[in-house]
C-alpha cells in the first residue's frame, strides 16, 4: 500500500492531507472533533459549499494514517489543477481575497472564525475561488480578535495594493515570501499617496509600524481590558472588503476591449487553424489540456468549450487578466488562466522544497498546445529544438504545435534587432528533432499562411 | 500569547493591537451607517437599500 502524508500539510494540528493509492484524503484529528461537528451541523458547511466557496467532501471509512489521533477521514472533491498566488492575475488574487472575507463573515454568523487566511488555501475550481482547507474554522469567542488578520494583509491586501499602486510585476514577491509580503516592505514600496487611502493607511502602513513598535509586547493584558466586539469585527471585515474592492488594475494606456489583437493571421488562416485544433481535440479526447503561451485564451477555449478542463498559461499578466475577465463574464467553468514564464517556470518552494510544487511536478497534461510559441522560445530565448522537444515531451502526452518559419513577419520582427545565428531553424530540422521524442500524427499547412500545424504523440 | 489552545498561527502582537484599534472605530462606523440608513428609510428619504448584511455576500464577487 502506498500512503503518504502530503508534504505541505504539516502546520495545522487539526489534521492533514494524505494520499492513498493516488486518491486524496484528509485525516481530521480528535482534537478538532468539536470544531468539525460545528462546521457540519451549524449549516456553515452546507451554506458555503452551496455557493461554491468551500470544497465539498465525503466522510469515508478507510484506515487512518495516524489512528491514535484520528477522529474521521474525509475525501475532498478533487481540484484538477493546483495553482499558486504568484501564478494568478490581479483579479484572480482579488477574487480570492474577497472570497476569504465572505467566508469569514459567514463563519462569524455560525459562531466560527477562520483561523488562517492563507492564499494557498484558496484554489480556482469551476471558475470560482474556493476554500480547500476544510479544517480552517475554529470556534468564535465573543471579544477575541481575528487571528488571521495579519495573514490576510500579507497574503492578499499587500500584494494587491503593490500590483495596483506600484507595479503589477510585484506579484512575484509572493514567490519569495511564502507567508505573504512583509508589511514593512509593502509599506516602503507603496507610493506615499497610498497613505491618503484610509484602508491602506490602516491595514498596511500603520499595521507595519505597529508590528515594529509592539513586536515584543505581551498583548494578553491589553486584550483583557479591551475586547473586540463582533460588531467591530464586522466593521473590520467590511472595511477590508471595501479597501480590496477599490483596488483595480488596467494596463497603462490600453482599453481591455482592444488590448489583444490576434497576430498577422488572415481571417481564413485563423479559421483554418481553429478548425484543425478543434477537430484534433475532438479526436484525441484529452482529459486535460495545457495551453502554453495562450495569450488571452482564444485557442484554449476550443478545448474548454468541448468540456475539456484547460489551463491557459501566458507570461503577460495583462493577457491573463483579460482571459480571466472573459472567463468570469461568460461564466466558463472549464478554464483556468494563469501567469507563467515558460523560460523560468514556477519552482518547487517552501520547506524541503516540497510545499509548493514546481510547474513540471504538476505535469504531465494529456495534451499540450504550443501555438505561435516555438519561435519565441527558439529565437528570443536561444533554445535549441532538442531542448524544446525534451521539455514538451516531459509536460504532455499529446502535443499540438505550430511551426512558424523565418519568412513569417512575426519571426522577422524577432530577428530585426539581433544577428541571425539560427541556421538550424527550419521546418526540416524541427521535424527531425521532434521525431526523437514524438510520433508525428498529423501535419497540415495552414491556409494562406506559411505556418504548419502538427499533432504529435509522445513516443 | 495564549488565545486558544488550538492556535497555531502567530497573530503577531502589533497586528492584534492595531486590529483592536481600527476595529473599534470601523465597528462604530458600521453601526452608525446602518442606523442612519434605517432612520432615513423610516423618514422615507431613501429607497430601501440592499440589506447591509448581504454586502459581503457572494453576489459582489461575480460582478
Amino acid at each position: 500500500m502506498n500512503r503518504n502524508q502530503h508534504p505541505a500539510s504539516f502546520r495545522d494540528p487539526s489534521g492533514f492531507l494524505f494520499t492513498d493509492e493516488g486518491a486524496l484524503y484528509r485525516q481530521v484529528n480528535q482534537q478538532y472533533a468539536d470544531e468539525y461537528q460545528r462546521l457540519m451541523e451549524s449549516g456553515l458547511y452546507e451554506n458555503l459549499s452551496k455557493i461554491g466557496r468551500l470544497v465539498t467532501h465525503q466522510e469515508v471509512d478507510i484506515e487512518p494514517i495516524q489512528p491514535e489521533k484520528a477522529f474521521k477521514i474525509i475525501q475532498p472533491e478533487l481540484i484538477p489543477f493546483i495553482s499558486y498566488p504568484y501564478e494568478w492575475s490581479f483579479s484572480q488574487l482579488k477574487e480570492a481575497a474577497l472570497a476569504t472575507l465572505a467566508i469569514q463573515k459567514r463563519a462569524l454568523n455560525a459562531e466560527m472564525s477562520l483561523k488562517d487566511a492563507s492564499a494557498y488555501n484558496i484554489q480556482f475550481h469551476q471558475g470560482k475561488a474556493i476554500l480547500i482547507d476544510t479544517l480552517s474554522f475554529e470556534f468564535y469567542k465573543e471579544g477575541t480578535p481575528w487571528v488571521a488578520y495579519k495573514q490576510f494583509c500579507q497574503h492578499f491586501l499587500a500584494p494587491l495594493a503593490l500590483m495596483a499602486k506600484t507595479d503589477i510585476r510585484l506579484s512575484q514577491l509572493l514567490r519569495v515570501y511564502i507567508d505573504g509580503i512583509p508589511l514593512d516592505l509593502a509599506s516602503e514600496l507603496l507610493p506615499k499617496s497610498t497613505k491618503l487611502n484610509a484602508g491602506l493607511m490602516m491595514h498596511i502602513h500603520m499595521h507595519a509600524k505597529a508590528q515594529v513598535k509592539y513586536a515584543d509586547e505581551d498583548v494578553e493584558e491589553k486584550k483583557q481590558n479591551k475586547a473586540i466586539s463582533k460588531q467591530s469585527l464586522l466593521g473590520l471585515l467590511e472595511n477590508l472588503k471595501n479597501t480590496v474592492k477599490k483596488l483595480d488594475w488596467t494596463p497603462a494606456g490600453t482599453e481591455w476591449g482592444n488590448y489583444y489583437e490576434i497576430t498577422n493571421y488572415s481571417d481564413s488562416a485563423f479559421l483554418h487553424k481553429k478548425e484543425l485544433i478543434s477537430a484534433w481535440v475532438a479526436e484525441t479526447k484529452p482529459k486535460e489540456v495545457w495551453d502554453l503561451g495562450a495569450n488571452n485564451g482564444v485557442f484554449s477555449r476550443l478545448a474548454s468549450e468541448q468540456g475539456v478542463f484547460t489551463v491557459s498559461f501566458d507570461i503577460d499578466p495583462a493577457a491573463v487578466e483579460q482571459n480571466y475577465r472573459q472567463m468570469k463574464s461568460a461564466k466558463e467553468t472549464n478554464l483556468l488562466p494563469l501567469v507563467l514564464d515558460l523560460t523560468n517556470p514556477s519552482p518547487a518552494l517552501g520547506w524541503h522544497n516540497r510545499e509548493r510544487e514546481s510547474f513540471t511536478e504538476r505535469a504531465p497534461a494529456d495534451m499540450v498546445f504550443a501555438l505561435a510559441l516555438v519561435h519565441h522560445l527558439a529565437i528570443s530565448n536561444n533554445l535549441p529544438f532538442q531542448q524544446l522537444a525534451d521539455f514538451f515531451s516531459d509536460v504532455g502526452d499529446w502535443l499540438i504545435i505550430e511551426f512558424v518559419p523565418k519568412s513569417d513577419s512575426q519571426v522577422k520582427k524577432l530577428l530585426l534587432s539581433r544577428e541571425d545565428i539560427f541556421d538550424e531553424y527550419t521546418l526540416e530540422d524541427f521535424e527531425r528533432v521532434f521525431k526523437t521524442r514524438f510520433k508525428i500524427q498529423k501535419k497540415v499547412k495552414i491556409n494562406e499562411a506559411e505556418r504548419h500545424l502538427f499533432l504529435m504523440e509522445k513516443l | 500569547m495564549h488565545f486558544s489552545p488550538s492556535l497555531y498561527l502567530d497573530p503577531g502582537s502589533g497586528s492584534i493591537l492595531i486590529q483592536m484599534l481600527v476595529a473599534a472605530a470601523l465597528g462604530a462606523g458600521l453601526l452608525i451607517r446602518s442606523q442612519w440608513a434605517k432612520i432615513m428609510q423610516l423618514l422615507g428619504r431613501a429607497t430601501p437599500e440592499e440589506d447591509k448584511d448581504s454586502s459581503l455576500d457572494d453576489d459582489f464577487l461575480d460582478e
